[in-house]
């Protein structure tokens, strides 16, 4: 799907990604409820991550979205380091 | 304390047994494809003996268990009283390896690895 298309939801999450990690070098945020802002998996790649357990990392990104998964009904994390 | 959803009633639950589940439904009939995933690769492991909570029968302990681990959302899985993540993560530490060797300190033999001898001997 191009850029162009992406929801409002999905600019808003990934804006909020990307002031809460700078470090990140890949961020992506899909709306998988069909658009309804229900539902988002999320992909992040990033330096913050290294050295941590997998449950940390997901932490760090639900602190990161504390306010925005107020709204949701459920999000997917899936989270990485880049290639050293 | 008092409620179900209390840090102490929580503790209680999550310390009562080394496989312990927050989930939608209960494993006969889970009623979330999230929780019906950790209640299938449960089963792969052979793991069918643990604690499962159905969250939808009591919103104190749902809210309760998401405060309690600080954690947003349903399901839940704690080995040996430690949270250890949702769906996602268990999927990874199954595809990784993780969950037979968490499950081994748990002394519980995971059914794959008598699945991968089988599959040896042919």
């Amino acid at each position: 799907r191009s850029f162009a298309s992406q929801t409002d939801g999905e600019a808003r999450v990934t804006r909020v990604l990307r002031e809460k990690f700078p470090r990140a070098s890949a961020i992506k945020v899909v709306d998988i409820s069909g658009g309804c802002g229900a539902m988002y998996e999320i992909h992040i790649e990033s330096e913050d991550f290294r050295e941590k357990r997998t449950v940390q990392q997901h932490q760090m990104v639900n602190q990161a979205l504390s306010e925005e998964i107020k709204s949701m009904h459920g999000l997917r994390i899936f989270t990485s380091t880049p290639k050293p | 304390g008092g409620g179900s959803g209390s840090r102490e009633a929580v503790e209680r639950l999550v310390r009562a047994h080394p496989v312990v589940v927050f989930m939608k439904g209960s494993p006969a009939q889970p009623l979330c494809g999230f929780s019906n995933a950790v209640v299938q690769i449960l089963r792969l492991h052979g793991v069918e003996d643990y604690r499962a909570h159905d969250v939808l029968q009591d919103p104190d302990l749902r809210q309760g268990i998401k405060n309690y681990s600080n954690w947003p959302t349903i399901p839940q899985v704690y080995l040996n009283g430690e949270f250890v993540g949702g769906c996602d993560i268990l999927l990874q530490m199954h595809q990784n390896g993780d969950l037979v060797e968490e499950l081994k300190k748990l002394g519980i033999r995971s059914a794959l690895l008598d699945a991968e001898k089988d599959q040896d001997k042919k």
